[in-house]
C-alpha cells in the first residue's frame, strides 16, 4: 500500500514538473551549487588537474623525498604528498602549513619511487590551501 | 566467577543503536550496562557509507521512512557538529539511465520538501557543459545533472561519543566482552553471563536486557529462545585514501542500481553491494567479482576510476527486517522495537533493523519501551543535548595549532575527532609529535585514546583516531602505534611485534581484493618497510 501510495505521489509530482518545464525556463544554477559548497571549504580541481590526478596521489609515504630535500613551508615533503594530496574539503584552514620556502622538488621527486610529480603536486596543494 | 552486580539494563551490542541507547538511558537517570562483542562500531556500523543521509531511494516506496531519516539526521547533525559534514552529490544522467533527467529532477524536487529538516540545501539542475565544468572527471556523454546534499560522519567517532557522554552519565561500557548467555528464571530474562577481554566470566543482573546486537540479533534473541527475523544483506566498499572528485558522483550499475562515491574529507568511498547472505557474520569476505562490479558501475560515468589506487575494501551485514519476495534493494529500512513476553522471554526487549541515519530515533523509542516496562516515566533527551566535543564552538584550527605545536591540518584533524575538547586530548598525551603522517595523527592522541577510550589493540586505534588509514595503509607508523599503546597497556616488546602483526594481518583481508598493479607494487615496498609483519598471510 505504502509503495502504491508513493507511486501515485511521485507520478503527480512528475506531472507537475512537466508543467513547469514547459511553461518557464530553466535559469543557471551551477553559480549558486559553487557558493554553496565554498561556504563549507571545499575549492574544486580544474580540467587539467583533474586529468592529472592520478598521477597527483601516488604516494606510499616512504619517506625518500625527505632525505632528498627539505620541507615546503612548514611541511615534510611525504606530508605534502600523502597527507595535504588528500584534499581535505577544509585544506584552506591550513594554508600557513605550506607558505615559506619550496626546496628542490626536482632534487625530491627523482628518488621517488612511485615517480611522483612534487612540484606538481606542490602548486595544487598551494592553490587549493590558499585563503 | 565474580558476584553479579544489578543494573537497570544491559545492553548487548556497542554499535550505533546500543550505544544510543546506552547513552538515552544513563541520561534518563537508569543505571547501564553496554557491552560490545568486539570493537565499538566494528560491525555494520563501521562498515557504512559514513552518511547521515534522508535516503531519497526510499520515496519510491516508503516516504514515512525518508521523512524519518531526514528529521533524526536534523537532531544527529545539530548534537555532533565537530563529526559532521556536507556532502554534496552530482546525479549525473547518461543517454541510456533508467531515469531520464526530467524524473530525475522530479525525485529531487520532492526530496527538496524534506531536506530543511535536515539543514541541506535545494537540488541544483545542471548542464552537460556546468556539470563537466564543476566536475572535469564525469563522462562526456551526460545529457545533465542534479544535485543532492546529504552529510558525512566519521561512525567511529558518532559511536564513541555516544559511549562516552553514557559513561559521563553514570553507564557502564566495556569492548571485547562477549555475552555467553542470558539468565533466566521462571522464563524471565533477568541478566546475562558475559567473558571479559581478560577472559573473566562475570555475571550482570538487569530489570531489562537490550539486544541491539544487529545482524547478531537473532543469535542473541536465540539464547532466550526469542525470534527476531531479518533479512541480513552484504555490502561492500572501496576505500580510496583521497579525495578523487571535487563532488560525490552517483551511477548506475549494470543491474539498475543506484551506487555512491561519497566525496569524504580527505577520502572516497565507493560503493556499495546489497546481496542476501546467509554466511558467518564474524567473518564476511569482499569478493573480487563485486569488487568489479562497483568499478563497472562508476567507469560509465567517472571513466579514470581505475587509474586510482584503493586501499582497501570495507565489508558489513545489514540487518534488514525481513520480507519474503522483494528485491534486496527494495527492502524497507524500517525498524522494529520487540518486547519478547510475547515469545516467552520477558525482560528481552530487541531492535532490529534501521539505519545511521535514524540511529538517534530508533534509540529514543527503545528506551522508551525500557522506561515503560520499568515504569521509570522520563523523556529522552538526546535529540537536543550536544554529544562531548560539542558544547561549545571549536577555536580556529590555526590558533590551535600554534599553541600546541603541530600543523594547522593535524589540529583541523584533531577538531574532526574531538571538537572543542581537542586542546584536552593534546595536554593529556603530553606530546604533540605527529605518529600517523597520512591522518595526520599525533603521538598525544594515541596516549589519550588509550587512556581513556578503551583501545585495547591496535584495529580499535584505527576506528578510534584512524592510524593507518591513508596512503601507506599503515607502513609508516604502525610499529610506532604498537610501541606507543604497548607502552600504556603494559605489552612486552614481542606482544607490541604481535599486535602490529595481527593488524597487518587483519587489515590484509581488507586489502587484496584491491590491490591492482600498482597497489601490489605498494604492497612490495611496505612488505620491506615493514619487516616481514605479512609473512605467510599473503
Amino acid at each position: 500500500m505504502a509503495r502504491a501510495d508513493s507511486l501515485v505521489k511521485l507520478a503527480f509530482a512528475y506531472g507537475v514538473h512537466l508543467t513547469r518545464r514547459r511553461l518557464t525556463r530553466g535559469r543557471p544554477q551551477v553559480r549558486a551549487l559553487l557558493d554553496t559548497s565554498s561556504a563549507d571549504g571545499m575549492r574544486a580541481l580544474d580540467r587539467s588537474e583533474r586529468e592529472r590526478h592520478p598521477r597527483l596521489v601516488t604516494c606510499i609515504n616512504c619517506g625518500l623525498c625527505a632525505l632528498a630535500a627539505g620541507r615546503l613551508g612548514k611541511t615534510r615533503l611525504p606530508d605534502l604528498a600523502s597527507s595535504y594530496m588528500r584534499l581535505y574539503s577544509r585544506l584552506g584552514e591550513a594554508s600557513s602549513d605550506v607558505e615559506g620556502e619550496t626546496p628542490d622538488l626536482a632534487a625530491a621527486a627523482a628518488v621517488c619511487p612511485v615517480g611522483l610529480p612534487l612540484e606538481e603536486v606542490a602548486t595544487v596543494v598551494r592553490r587549493l590551501s590558499r585563503r | 566467577m565474580t558476584a553479579a552486580s544489578l543494573y537497570d539494563a544491559v545492553v548487548i551490542g556497542g554499535g550505533i543503536t546500543g550505544a544510543g541507547v546506552a547513552r538515552d538511558l544513563s541520561l534518563r537517570g537508569l543505571s547501564v550496562l553496554l557491552l560490545e562483542k568486539g570493537d565499538y562500531g566494528a560491525g555494520t556500523t563501521g562498515a557504512s557509507s559514513w552518511m547521515i543521509h534522508g535516503g531519497p531511494r526510499y520515496l519510491e516506496f516508503d516516504w514515512d521512512t525518508t521523512r524519518l531519516s531526514c528529521q533524526d539526521a536534523g537532531h544527529i547533525v545539530t548534537i555532533a557538529r565537530n563529526l559532521v559534514y556536507r556532502v554534496v552529490f552530482i546525479i549525473p544522467v547518461l543517454p541510456h539511465d533508467k531515469n531520464n533527467i526530467e524524473r530525475m529532477e522530479t525525485a529531487m524536487e520532492v526530496y527538496d520538501r524534506f531536506q530543511p529538516l535536515k539543514k541541506s540545501h535545494p537540488h541544483r539542475r545542471l548542464t552537460p557543459a556546468e556539470a563537466l565544468h564543476v566536475e572535469p572527471g564525469l563522462a562526456p556523454d551526460l545529457v545533465g545533472a542534479v544535485t543532492m546534499e546529504e552529510w558525512g560522519v566519521d561512525p567511529h567517532r558518532l559511536v564513541f561519543a555516544n559511549v562516552q557522554d553514557a559513561v559521563a552519565h553514570g553507564a557502564r561500557a566495556l569492548n571485547h566482552t562477549r555475552v555467553s548467555e542470558l539468565v533466566r528464571d521462571a522464563g524471565k530474562v533477568i541478566g546475562v553471563r558475559y567473558r571479559g577481554a581478560d577472559g573473566a566470566e562475570t555475571e550482570a543482573r538487569a530489570r531489562v536486557v537490550v539486544n541491539a546486537s544487529g545482524p547478531w540479533s537473532p543469535e542473541v534473541a536465540a539464547m532466550a529462545g526469542a525470534h527476531v527475523e531479518l533479512r541480513p544483506a552484504k555490502g561492500i566498499h572501496l576505500v580510496y585514501p583521497h579525495r578523487i572528485s571535487n563532488f560525490s558522483i552517483t551511477a548506475e550499475s549494470i543491474d539498475g542500481r543506484d551506487l555512491l562515491m561519497v566525496a569524504h574529507g580527505g577520502f572516497t568511498l565507493l560503493g556499495t553491494t546489497d546481496d542476501d547472505f546467509y554466511g558467518d557474520l564474524d567473518s564476511v569476505d569482499v569478493l573480487a567479482d563485486e569488487v568489479d562490479y562497483l568499478l563497472q558501475g562508476f567507469e560509465r560515468v567517472f571513466p579514470a576510476i581505475r587509474d586510482y589506487r584503493p586501499v582497501r575494501a570495507t565489508t558489513g551485514v545489514r540487518p534488514t527486517l525481513f520480507k519474503w519476495r522483494r528485491y534486496e534493494d527494495e527492502l524497507s529500512r524500517r525498524y522494529r522495537v520487540i518486547d519478547h513476553a510475547s515469545d516467552g522471554a520477558d525482560g528481552l526487549i530487541s531492535i532490529a533493523g534501521g539505519k545511521l541515519s535514524m540511529y538517534r530515533l530508533m534509540a529514543e523509542e527503545t528506551a522508551d519501551a525500557v522506561c515503560r516496562k520499568l515504569g521509570h516515566p522520563s523523556r529522552s533527551q538526546t535529540a537536543n543535548r550536544a554529544l562531548p566535543g560539542n558544547e561549545s564552538d571549536v577555536v580556529p584550527p590555526g590558533e590551535l595549532a600554534a599553541r600546541c605545536g603541530i600543523p594547522a591540518l593535524a589540529a583541523m584533524k584533531l577538531q574532526s575527532r574531538h571538537g572543542s575538547d581537542a586542546e584536552k586530548v593534546l595536554d593529556e598525551g603530553g606530546t604533540s609529535r605527529l605518529l600517523c603522517r597520512c591522518e595526520p595523527v599525533t603521538e598525544g592522541e594515541l596516549i589519550y585514546a588509550t587512556r581513556h577510550e578503551q583501545v585495547r589493540s591496535l584495529a580499535d586505534a584505527f576506528r578510534r583516531v584512524g592510524i593507518a588509514a591513508g596512503p601507506c595503509a599503515g607502513a609508516a607508523c604502525i610499529l610506532r602505534a604498537a610501541e606507543v599503546v604497548g607502552r600504556e597497556l603494559g605489552w612486552s616488546a614481542a606482544q607490541r611485534f604481535e599486535a602490529a602483526r595481527d593488524f597487518v594481518r587483519g587489515a590484509w583481508l581488507g586489502r587484496a581484493p584491491v590491490l591492482g598493479h600498482a597497489g601490489w607494487a605498494q604492497e612490495e615496498l611496505a612488505q620491506g618497510s615493514m619487516r616481514g609483519l605479512l609473512d605467510g598471510s599473503r
